[in-house]
């Protein structure tokens, strides 16, 4: 493992942000850590960065405890922690400048990370000029600056448009494939499972479950499926009084259902029998209807 | 360490801020200096009220040093406060801009970082002082020439020219001593919030204080003025005093950095364990 947190946890006076959290990021993975707002990803995240010190528990990065060997154990890290903030009064080269005397890496590198997130024009300009969606590029580029092995994006699509949304996409598939492990929190599902081969969710402050992606959509027993019925408000009249069906509307047509998974074959059968024709039953289980169905079910715990 | 200071005047000389001071000085200096020129004769008699029935003045007595040694006394308390302009910002900025979050990543300690950006503040302070004597002295020699020094503290003292130069560099040398303690103090305060006036405020109000504590003949003042740091800020007039009192200047000293010392300790510990959440 190359990041892990042992019984993470920490409380600002008597709200309690992460409670004993234990995560495992393998070498090489691209890792979504996904939670609602005010679940602790953040805080979580500025623990592995040394930013916030835990109450307890640790934070090991290379088997190298932040908390013990501080600033040392950082060295293979690069990290883009919320919103990029830079010194405005200053352009980006010499924000970039600042940030390489301190990772004391070469001063060339400074290009290739402004070439490698589209700034290399835009580079002498002050920061103070620079829309949200360059600051965040510029961003990602001084997260790359010192070579990590290891790179921590807090939400770094944040004030992107679809086309940057794109290039991180596509800047993090690159990386990963240069052999980068990648921990990455976002609130854009689809993004996530997208680019991530492992993900962990947390709700107030707790670990709500972790793999790789495909497997926790097998595991699943939450399914999102749709039925093209003929009759989708008539159906929908028929399977409201049923308990077992966790949720139902209808959308374009179809009549979309999150149901377990055994109690498919049952609902088709209820729907025949009231006479309704069934043309095609397509499951659509993604990792918003698993995030959805987790996150869901810790809140009504 | 050396790459770190660097990055902090990088900072420091980017904001407008740091340059009010060299602008009020570059403002002010003229305006004082012109008015020596032109308004010598009347200062020559006040400045001499006390014993011209004992000695005859042939000639000036005014010159850059003796316009020097007035604008020193003078502004002992206002160049505190372009001090703390830039001393304020040093670690508060970072927090509210978020810089932190850049920086505090990455493989270098958070001791570091924070006597990096003391000693940038000491650089700042001590190229103020600098701007002053350039002013006072460098400028203000060719506009009220130069010549021996009348020194009235307890008696009179006349300074050779020969020996005045060294005397200033010792005094101004002294002064940075001063300016540095002062940049320590809002340092301090400087790292325990996140906004850059806080800082000020807090060290202003602590010199005021101190001020007014040895400025009044009250009994119990007078028994806490020891303590007062603000009482050693007149080191720099033991440079006028001949012989030159090295061991009370030795004693003022190690005040003045002791308590330099306890200041960047607390900024340290705070630091230290300061959660970053802006």
């Amino acid at each position: 493992m190359i990041l892990e947190t042992k019984n993470l946890s920490k409380s600002f006076g008597p709200r309690i942000a992460v409670d004993r959290l234990d995560l495992q990021v393998p070498k090489g993975s691209v890792y979504g850590f996904l939670g609602p707002n005010g679940s602790g990803k953040s805080t979580t995240i500025r623990m592995m960065t040394s930013l916030i010190s835990p109450d307890i528990g640790e934070v090991f990065i290379n088997d190298m405890s932040v908390q013990k060997m501080g600033s040392k154990a950082l060295s293979d890290v690069g990290a883009l922690i919320e919103r990029a903030d830079f010194h405005k009064h200053l352009s980006a080269k010499t924000n970039l400048s600042m940030l390489a005397r301190m990772d004391k890496t070469d001063f060339s590198n400074i290009q290739k990370v402004l070439d490698r997130t589209g700034l290399s024009d835009r580079g002498n300009d002050k920061v103070k000029s620079y829309s949200q969606g360059m600051k965040q590029r510029l961003g990602i580029a001084q997260a790359l600056m010192g070579n990590p092995k290891l790179l921590i994006l807090d939400e770094p699509t944040n004030g992107l448009d679809p086309e940057g949304m794109k290039e991180v996409r596509d800047l993090i598939r690159e990386l990963s494939s240069e052999g980068v492990t990648i921990f990455i929190s976002s609130h854009l599902l689809d993004e996530v499972q997208k680019i991530c081969s492992h993900v962990a969710m947390i709700s107030f402050g707790k670990l709500i479950t972790s793999g790789k992606i495909e497997d926790l959509l097998k595991e699943s027993n939450f399914f999102m499926t749709d039925f093209h019925v003929d009759q989708v408000e008539k159906s929908l009249q028929i399977i409201s009084g049923q308990k077992w069906i966790l949720h139902s509307e209808s959308i374009n047509g179809v009549l979309r259902v999150s149901i377990r998974a055994e109690k498919i074959s049952e609902l088709v059968q209820l729907l025949v029998q009231n006479k309704i024709n069934i043309s095609a039953v397509i499951p659509k289980t993604n990792l918003e209807d698993l995030y959805l169905s987790k996150i869901g079910i810790d809140k009504k715990l | 360490m050396l790459g770190l200071i660097y990055n902090e005047l990088l900072v420091i000389t980017g904001r407008w801020r740091s340059y009010i001071g060299f602008i009020g000085i570059s403002i002010l200096m003229p305006l004082i200096l012109w008015g020596f020129a032109y308004g010598s004769e009347s200062l020559q008699s006040d400045y001499t009220r006390g014993f011209e029935g004992s000695f005859m003045i042939v000639g000036s007595i005014i010159n850059t040093f003796l316009a020097t040694y007035i604008i020193m006394n003078a502004m002992w308390i206002h160049i505190p406060f372009l001090i703390t302009l830039a001393a304020g910002d040093s670690v508060a900025a970072d927090g509210s801009n978020g810089i932190f979050r850049l920086t505090l990543i990455r493989p270098v300690s958070r001791l570091k970082i924070l006597l990096s950006k003391l000693l940038a503040s000491y650089i700042y302070s001590a190229a103020l002082v600098i701007f002053c004597a350039f002013w006072s002295l460098g400028i203000g020699s060719l506009i009220l020439g130069t010549g021996d020094l009348i020194v009235i503290d307890k008696g009179i003292l006349i300074l050779e020219e020969s020996q005045v130069w060294i005397r200033m560099l010792l005094s101004f040398s002294l002064a940075i001593v001063v300016m540095c303690m002062v940049a320590t103090l809002c340092f301090m305060f400087s790292s325990m919030v996140d906004n850059g006036v806080g800082p000020i405020i807090g060290a202003m109000f602590l010199i005021i204080v101190g001020y007014i504590i040895i400025a009044i003949p009250l009994d119990f003042f007078k028994k806490i003025e020891p303590y007062v740091f603000v009482s050693y800020f007149n080191i720099w007039i033991d440079a006028f005093k001949d012989p030159i009192p090295w061991l009370v200047i030795g004693k003022k000293l190690i005040v003045l950095i002791g308590y330099s010392i306890i200041f960047f300790g607390i900024a340290a510990y705070v630091f230290l364990n300061k959660d970053i959440k802006s």
